[in-house]
């Protein structure tokens, strides 16, 4: 038996994956042995601490383009830009994660075991500190993110998902209030999840049968060249495009989408919407650039389908939502199929393109929902529509940040959401997809109806007995909020440089 | 250009602070921003400038002011100063959302500066929805009432709607000319149906801006704003940009019939309509509202005609429209801010209190009217001579212009009488110069520039001089020709109208305008359609939800294994015909459990079938396997019966009959997909197996004949460390779940056994509910049986058993014991914490595998020790094996705990009473 020779590893380039996985590991130890009172502040530290230094190492390998680790990760423009992506986005959702001045204890609960109802629940509900465990679970799953949009096998790749994805099955049941509903979620998600991740794991092994291996570019010279049935080639490239496309939430998978997004505890629903979305489209595009650019014709088509119905379905259902969260829920949804949009061009615009868009999503939608956690009454968050009439006279401020954020939802120039539709739809376009872009556009004008309808509420009507009030927020959430507003409108009105970024990183190595 | 933007926003930004320092003097201030330009425009004939803005996009701040754009800009900030001047008096001095308002509409000016000298066509969009923003905004200044709400939403749906139609026809003119640069695509029109296209989705933007039919629903029910801004807004500034637009575009696109076509159709029943209504409302601004919609028709239709004389007429009428409509508005601004109110059936008698007022007011409509010697004649008489050229398309559109004119006049006229008439004397006290001022220099200006017409028409002419047709001068006298006398008809038959509808008394003012029924019944569908969408795809429900995500899967592998045929047809259907009778109870047993109704029938077809397969595995000649399968069964069996006994005895919810058909096809149908899949995997191998070198190696490096066993603990030992630290993770998960209180957790090791007897045959007291019998037998049995997995556990090497299989007879054993006697039972047959045994077990593992590397192996290499031993005789040793005693224990522990857990924590849980609520 020949001696096994461990493969030359590049520790600098994998150092952000490996910082987090670290401090993820280190909050474990926290848990076990810091004192209770001490759990927090130290975790939160911990966890903001280690996603920076890692931010930070991601900055410093900016040149890096190289495949390590026995070919199994692939550190190259796109996954270096996707990392400081999630990393960013990550820091911000931790803000919004950290926050326990907006309700005593925090949004999460204190023991997620206790019965629902029952007097020890009650007890819970009015203020014991929140659970500190959701630090290492937030970090777990950011450095599952960062593993998964550079995985450049599929069993890697297959590993980052579930990284990424158990510890946010675990988050979405932490409510501390409605914790029935964030229990249903959570279950919901999980089994679908399961379903989705199991698909994956049969088309990898699909897919090994045609190419004889799970690296992407054996793959990719397997497509080129191979003896093998073209069945398991298709049908393993369905089964995987089934898991990936069940975490971005495209349709027909998104029907787990707004009940997650309703009943997880808002600063997770935004984690889930800002970075679970990056991490998502990464590893999409690395799987179909790198993979299967051979049969990009015949994918095309059925992928571009499957954005067409995801903007409809995420359009026309946003109009009769009556709850903001499954009205974001929705937006996310139609957002998918525009970000599909610009995977389907298949083209280098279509990756910058798509890059661009993430990040700016991202802000926004990480700002949506810190404000959202901040219309409260005294049962927690007022996430009924209704209950947000007239809040533009109770909270001129609040309400001017969330119109500009429903603007940038719509589209409308001077804020991101206007240039990354353009950049998408430009590439589309470019790529010969134009029949995506006449539904891209249909769609956005279907769904800025909702938008411009909570906009109209917030402003014009009269405040009511029930509407709620805002609380003050604390410093995270109002930096939070502040970044996101900031990002949104920098992009709309100064893009050049972030397009500069997604061009230069929008080569994959190969 | 830029500097002039740059004002305006620093202006915008720095408005609300100006407004807290200085109260409401400081609109006059902020005055000098819209001033700004006005002098500028004044003084400059022409300007371009370039900016680089995002160069991936091909977008610029490319800036070009033209006669078009000057007329624009003058506008814009003249009219704009003045309205800001205006306000200064109009709001209280104590209105506390004024430095809101102030900034908004400054920014609102900005923009509007901005979309009238973009030279790209993006910059424009830019401009164009910037406008739409803050028009919104400004309408809803301080409208709170149901129908400020709708109208709102109505004006942001359709201006945004439109928006977008327009970006999508400035998209494709632009990549189909290759430059989105104005200056550069009018000289070189692309041609060709993409042309017409880009034209009718321009228009639909330019359309829904200027209020036009069909779209004219929303400028009426925008008129809940302020009087500044609808003064502003919809009469010089925000309407215009439709206007504007068609204006810029026509002198290229005129080769375009369908163009032309469209904006004066569209023009034309827009300009009658609005006439007709206006004739019919009460609310003096709900007329003027009409009026402009009327006169914005007017405009399109004359500006989208594209020869020489109209266009210059067009452009006449644009100055003479801003300058008397933003005038009337501010009329009405006094009328309603001096008697508080606005309805013409109240008024009565302000002509006699207020004569300057009045003066300003008659001077204004008489502009509208097209009275010489205004502005509003002078436009008028160009319109029409542009008209009157005997063409027969031309003579039918002159009439239509006509008809429109004598509707105008006659509003016209019911304006004044209505604002002004009467004899009643008026209470109010007349307004201060102040608020008036604005006013009169805006009809003023109409005077004036009826007056000087040949100076106007210098400075327009430039605009329509590269359009076909013959030339025309804008004068107030071009002796007796058609025009005058059709100003006279128009006129004679404006009076006349006035005369016979003004006394009658219609309610026809509560009707909405038209299309508001048409955009409901859309706004509804949509509503309907998302409502009907949500119930059927949205209800909640989990088994829903799987069951789009599975149909999709079938449809796509389907798709892509029936794409894929032939299919290889390596196909052996089975080695002995007892394969098929076994594969066929695993059938039968699999269907009975998806059709069982009780939960515990369900659960023991599933371990049937799980038997049945162990059967396979012997049929296989893998006894190893069966014995591992039918143990795991068992115990899974044992485990699934205590949690059983916590849920109710049957399914809860048994689905309808149709549902459930489906859910059986969807079953089907996924099974089969499934089973086509691994079938085609399974044939499609080409590579050797790399097992196949197992058996050999299993000898020579593991020493042992077992093969799945050596796999287990020496080939794929990595892959054992890693399944048995998840099953510790695992069973400790599980007693954390059902332990509630940490506190139970720490004592969940057992108190020494209460009972008699020490030592071996440790028993216990108090279970007397139980069987005797059978607590005796498996007292009895139980060492022997413990025995029994020991002897797995060692021979497992080379026969059948290992320390997995051992494990598990020993658990069953365990759960014998517990099964008969109850926890006090199993406490006493295993006296240790079910924890310490797991971590007893991966200790071990793990010490096994390092213990290699003092020896200079590698982590979990085995070795092998032959012995001979005085009593046992020829021992043969691999050190592997005490790897499987880790496995060995971990087993026991894993099943120990859930024992304790799902079992005797629960048997406590339900013997305590419900914890109180």
């Amino acid at each position: 038996m020949e001696d096994l020779n461990l493969p030359p590893i590049d520790y600098a380039a994998l150092s952000p994956i490996l910082i987090l996985f670290g401090v993820a590991c280190l909050g474990v130890l926290v848990e076990a042995f810091a004192p209770r009172r001490a759990r927090h502040p130290v975790q939160l530290v911990l966890a903001i601490g280690g996603s920076v230094a890692a931010l930070v190492m991601v900055v410093l390998e900016r040149n890096t383009r190289v495949v390590t680790i026995g070919d199994a990760v692939a550190i190259d423009g796109p996954s270096l830009f996707l990392q400081g992506a999630i990393l960013l986005l990550g820091i911000v959702s931790l803000l919004l994660i950290g926050e326990r001045s907006l309700e005593a204890g925090g949004p999460f609960v204190a023991q997620a075991a206790l019965t629902v109802g029952s007097e020890k629940d009650n007890r819970q509900a009015q203020g014991a500190p929140g659970n500190t465990e959701i630090y290492p679970l937030a970090v777990f799953a950011l450095s599952g993110m960062l593993l998964f949009v550079a995985a450049n096998d599929l069993l890697t790749m297959f590993i980052a998902l579930e990284v990424l994805s158990l510890p946010l099955y675990l988050l979405c049941a932490l409510a501390r209030r409605k914790r029935l509903l964030s229990q249903e979620a959570a279950l919901k998600y999980f089994l679908l999840g399961s379903y989705a991740s199991a698909f994956f794991l049969f088309g990898v092994a699909l897919l090994y049968g045609y190419a004889g291996g799970v690296n992407l570019q054996q793959i990719n010279e397997a497509v080129a060249a191979s003896q093998n049935s073209d069945i398991l080639l298709y049908a393993g490239l369905a089964l995987l495009a089934i898991g990936l496309l069940f975490k971005v939430a495209a349709a027909p998978f998104h029907v787990w989408t707004p009940d997650v997004y309703q009943g997880a505890p808002t600063p997770v629903t935004a984690f889930m919407a800002a970075c679970t979305k990056v991490a998502g489209f990464g590893a999409l595009l690395r799987v179909l650039y790198v993979a299967f650019e051979g049969v990009q014709w015949d994918y095309q088509p059925v992928i571009g389908t499957i954005a067409v119905l995801t903007m409809i379905v995420g359009s026309v259902l946003a109009v009769t939502q009556q709850d903001i969260k499954r009205l974001l829920a929705y937006s996310s949804i139609a957002n998918a199929g525009y970000l599909l949009v610009g995977v389907v061009a298949q083209n280098r615009e279509g990756v910058s393109s798509t890059l661009f868009y993430l990040v700016a999503y991202g802000f926004t939608v990480l700002a949506a929902f810190g404000v959202v956690s901040l219309v409260r009454d005294a049962d927690g968050e007022a996430t009924h529509l209704s209950r947000w009439a007239g809040l533009g006279r109770r909270s001129p401020l609040l309400a001017a940040i969330f119109t500009f954020l429903m603007l940038a939802f719509a589209g409308i120039p001077l804020t991101s959401g206007f240039i990354s539709k353009f950049v998408v739809f430009g590439a589309a376009i470019d790529g010969g997809q134009s029949w995506l872009v006449v539904a891209g556009v249909v769609t956005s004008m279907i769904i800025a109806f909702p938008y411009l309808r909570v906009i109209v509420m917030m402003w014009l009507s009269e405040p009511a007995e029930t509407t709620p009030t805002v609380s003050v927020p604390g410093w995270m959430t109002s930096a939070a909020v502040f970044i996101g507003v900031l990002a949104t409108l920098a992009l709309g009105v100064v893009p050049s440089p972030l397009l500069d970024l997604t061009n230069d990183a929008s080569l994959f190595v190969r | 250009m830029l500097v002039l933007l740059a004002v305006h926003a620093l202006a915008a930004v720095l408005a609300p602070s100006l407004v807290r320092a200085l109260g409401r003097r400081a609109l006059y201030l902020l005055a000098l921003a819209p001033a700004a330009a006005l002098g500028w425009a004044l003084t400059t004939a022409t300007a371009t400038e370039t900016h680089p803005w995002v160069p991936q996009l091909g977008l610029e701040v490319a800036l070009h002011m033209g006669a078009l754009g000057r007329l624009m800009v003058v506008l814009v900030g003249g009219v704009g100063a003045l309205v800001l001047a205006y306000s200064a008096r109009y709001f209280a001095p104590d209105d506390a959302g004024l430095g809101r308002f102030a900034a908004l509409f400054v920014a609102f000016a900005g923009a509007m500066l901005g979309l009238v000298v973009a030279d790209d066509l993006l910059l424009l969009y830019v401009f164009w929805e910037l406008t739409t923003v803050l028009s919104y905004l400004l309408i809803g200044h301080d409208a709170a009432r149901r129908a400020g709400r709708r109208a709102a939403l109505q004006a942001l749906l359709v201006t945004t709607f439109g928006g977008l139609a327009m970006l999508v026809g400035f998209i494709v003119l632009g990549e189909h000319a290759g430059s989105y640069r104005w200056s550069v695509i009018a000289g070189d029109l692309p041609s060709g149906p993409l042309l017409t296209v880009a034209a009718v989705l321009i228009l639909l933007g330019a359309l829904s801006k200027s209020a036009l039919v069909p779209f004219q629903f929303w400028l009426p029910a925008a008129m809940a704003a302020p009087t500044p801004v609808s003064a502003y807004l919809h009469a010089a500034a925000m309407v215009k940009a439709g206007v504007f637009l068609v204006a810029l575009l026509t002198p290229a696109f005129a080769v375009s019939a369908v163009w032309q076509a469209v904006a004066v159709t569209a023009g034309l029943a827009t300009l009658l309509y609005g006439g007709w209504r206006a004739l019919r409302e009460h609310d003096l601004k709900l007329l003027l509202a009409y009026g402009t919609v009327s006169q914005l028709g007017l405009l399109v239709a004359v500006l989208g005609t594209g020869t020489r004389t109209a266009a210059l007429a067009g452009a006449a009428m644009v100055l003479a429209h801003a300058l008397f409509k933003s005038a009337l508005f501010l009329v009405v601004g006094v009328v309603d801010h001096v008697t508080g109110t606005r309805d013409l059936r109240e008024l009565s008698g302000l002509g006699r209190r207020m004569p300057a007022l009045a003066a300003v007011g008659v001077l204004a409509a008489a502009s509208m009217a097209g009275l010489p010697p205004l502005a509003g004649f002078v436009g008028k008489e160009a319109v029409f001579a542009a008209f009157a050229t005997g063409a027969p398309l031309d003579t039918a559109v002159l009439a239509g212009l006509v008809a429109g004119s004598a509707l105008t006049v006659a509003y016209s006229a019911r304006f004044v009488w209505g604002a002004f008439g009467g004899a009643k004397p008026s209470e109010a006290l007349p307004p201060g110069p102040a608020l008036l001022a604005p006013a009169a220099l805006l009809a003023a200006a109409g005077l004036a520039a009826g007056l000087a017409a040949p100076v106007v028409d210098g400075l327009l002419a430039p605009y329509a001089a590269g359009l076909p047709g013959p030339g025309y001068h804008l004068a107030l006298w071009h002796g007796l020709s058609v025009p005058l006398g059709l100003s006279a008809v128009a006129v004679t038959a404006g009076a006349a109208v006035f005369a016979a509808t003004r006394r009658r008394s219609r309610d026809a003012a509560e009707r909405p305008p038209a299309g508001t029924a048409a955009y409901d019944r859309l706004m509804h569908g949509v509503d309907r359609l998302a409502v009907e969408l949500t119930g059927a795809t949205q209800r909640g429900s989990l088994p829903f939800y799987l069951g789009v995500i599975l149909l999709v899967m079938v449809v796509l592998a389907g798709v892509a294994l029936l794409a894929g045929a032939p299919w290889p047809v390596a196909l052996r259907p089975w080695d002995t015909p007892l394969q098929a009778v076994v594969g066929a109870v695993v059938a039968v047993a699999a269907i009975g459990a998806a059709r069982a109704h009780r939960r515990l029938t369900a659960m023991i077809l599933v371990g049937v079938a799980g038997y049945a397969v162990a059967v396979l595995f012997i049929l296989h000649g893998a006894p190893d396997l069966a014995l591992t399968q039918a143990l795991v069964e068992t115990a899974t069996i044992v485990m699934f019966v205590l949690v059983l006994r916590r849920l109710p005895a049957t399914f809860s919810e048994r689905p309808l009959r149709g549902s459930r058909l489906v859910r059986v096809a969807i079953g089907v149908a996924v099974g089969a997909v499934a089973a086509a899949m691994a079938y085609v995997a399974a044939a499609g191998r080409q590579a050797r197996p790399v097992s196949l070198g197992f058996p050999d190696l299993a000898v020579s490096y593991g020493g042992g004949d077992n093969v799945v066993n050596v796999i287990l603990v020496d080939i794929r030992a990595w892959d054992t460390m890693g399944e048995i630290s998840v099953l510790v993770v695992a069973a400790t998960g599980v007693a954390s779940l059902i332990f509630r209180r940490s506190a139970d957790l720490r004592q969940r090791a057992p108190a020494p056994p209460p009972g008699p007897g020490t030592g071996w045959l440790r028993t216990a007291t108090g279970a007397a509910q139980q069987s005797i019998v059978l607590q005796v037998v498996t007292r009895l049995i139980f060492h022997v049986i413990v025995l029994f997995s020991l002897y797995l556990l060692f021979s497992g090497h080379d026969a059948p058993g290992g320390g997995f299989a051992g494990g598990l007879v020993a658990a069953l054993a365990l759960a014998v014991r517990y099964l008969a006697g109850g926890r006090d039972e199993l406490n006493a047959a295993a006296p240790v914490d079910a924890g310490k045994v797991l971590g007893t077990g991966l200790f071990v593992s793990v010490g096994t595998g390092l213990a290699a590397l003092p020896f200079g192996g590698q982590i979990l290499q085995s070795a092998i020790v032959d012995l001979h031993l005085p009593v046992l005789g020829h021992v043969h040793l691999v050190t592997s094996t005490f790897f499987d005693i880790g496995v060995y224990l971990i087993v026991v522990g894993l099943v120990l705990d859930i024992l304790r857990s799902l079992g005797a924590e629960m048997d406590r849980q339900m013997s305590e009473p419900e914890e109180a609520a």
